[in-house]
């Protein structure tokens, strides 16, 4: 099927994933050959998302006035980097890649799940963070099945690639032993030295606190950054943010 | 006892509609752009799925549920003050909290004058489904339409924004982003 057959109506029902999974995969097998249509794709991804941005923030309403709390930092910053993000997107569209899995991990309710920032990508090297703020195993086995079809897809193109797994909030419990059956598949995952495991440093802070114990994780976790420091540097740099 | 479950599970319900009233308030600014107004109705649609909370069969369709009701609110102050009431927008931005760069203001600003260019039908649509997030079957029910309409005002609200927003994606993006790494 060539790029014209495709329309922009059916375009519409691909990102908004309501075709049947046929229709869905036929659509991605083209969108890998197929720069025009990639950039469609990302076109009408990009309007989508400034639309759920756009009301990201609003006015505080009267009944809120008395009972609201500022929003917490991580929040506002990850606001502060889909502004970067969305510059990005504007800026490079020609540029976006496409991963062909990461319909499944979006949910619909947050605004920013997965947006390519092509401002500065290196066309050479693919550069990919994975956000995991909960530990919820639907949420959670998403993830790593993207990380995983993210992993295999270079690792067949011969592509060299880095992927960074970002932690936070209950996300930082599917790299502690103790308690993550997740374990050993991310070790597997991190053998071929293409990822880097990270545990936010903030809220490692406050699960010891909560939990009255010291956090221990699997060996070769960084735990000396905070996500809200380290996913807007990947973003600045260029890296494709997807969120869990 | 039964009486006890009752109230238990009233009680339960009214605090499932407050906890949704956050989210609530946000789609009625998005689609009447004007804080008050949005107050209202995010208020007035709570007090609705109070009151009717009977003919709540499943819990789980709850969001659409009450989604309806507040578009049906909605819909109501459309019909009393006219479809070509004006709205002006972003009169109190002032009060946006976070809201506070430069490039973000900019950004915000220009795609919400975009989304108020539309015209109103497919201002409700492309919020419930950019925004709020909910599938065309969902919103086919919310709004009450049939779900070939929803996916018909999506695709010409999309591609308006689109049209908008692309012109908006070169010089002007450059520049915040220069503004930005200064």
């Amino acid at each position: 099927m060539s790029t014209s057959n495709i329309s922009d109506e059916r375009l519409n029902l691909f990102i908004d994933k309501e075709l049947d999974v046929d229709d869905m995969n036929e659509i991605h097998q083209i969108l890998l050959h197929d720069k025009i249509l990639r950039e469609r794709v990302c076109q009408l991804k990009a309007v989508r998302e400034l639309v759920g941005y756009a009301y990201s923030e609003v006015p505080v309403s009267r009944y809120e006035k008395g009972m609201h709390k500022r929003g917490s930092s991580i929040y506002r910053n990850a606001v502060a980097a889909s502004v970067i993000l969305l510059i990005g997107v504007f800026l490079g569209w020609g540029s976006y890649q496409y991963s062909p899995n990461a319909g499944s991990i979006i949910s619909a309710e947050n605004a920013f799940q997965y947006v390519a920032n092509q401002a500065s990508v290196d066309h050479e090297q693919r550069n990919f963070v994975l956000h995991i703020d909960s530990g919820d195993v639907k949420i959670v086995n998403a993830a790593l099945n993207e990380a995983d079809h993210l992993l295999a897809t270079y690792r067949n193109a011969n592509l060299p690639m880095k992927l960074d797994i970002v932690t936070n909030k209950t996300g930082i419990n599917i790299l502690r032993p103790d308690v993550s059956p997740y374990i050993e598949r991310i070790k597997k995952m991190a053998a071929d030295g293409h990822v880097t495991l990270f545990a936010c440093q903030r809220s490692i802070a406050k699960a010891s606190k909560q939990e009255g114990v010291d956090i221990i994780f699997m060996p070769g976790v960084n735990t000396d950054k905070s996500a809200r420091d380290l996913i807007p540097d990947r973003l600045k740099d260029g890296w494709v943010y997807i969120k869990a | 006892m039964l009486n006890v479950k009752n109230r238990i599970a009233a009680f339960s319900l009214k605090a499932e509609f407050a906890s949704r009233r956050s989210k609530l308030y946000r789609i009625a600014y998005s689609w009447c752009h004007d804080a008050a107004l949005a107050d209202d109705l995010a208020q007035e649609a709570i007090f609705k799925a109070i009151k009717n909370a009977a003919s709540l069969r499943d819990v789980g369709t709850i969001d659409t549920w009450l989604y309806r009701i507040l578009f049906n609110c909605w819909q109501d102050y459309l019909r009393i003050k006219g479809r070509n009431v004006e709205f002006v927008e972003m009169h109190d931005e002032g009060q946006t909290e976070h809201v506070d760069s430069y490039q973000q203001s900019q950004i915000v600003r220009r795609v919400r004058s975009s989304i108020e260019q539309l015209p109103m039908s497919l201002r409700e649509v492309v919020t419930l489904s950019d925004f709020a997030g909910f599938s065309y079957a969902e919103i086919a029910e919310i709004i009450d339409v049939p779900i070939g309409t929803v996916m018909s005002r999506l695709y010409r609200a999309r591609q308006a924004l689109k049209q908008q927003l692309l012109d908006f994606g070169s010089d002007e993006l450059v520049d915040m982003k220069l503004r930005r790494v200064k």
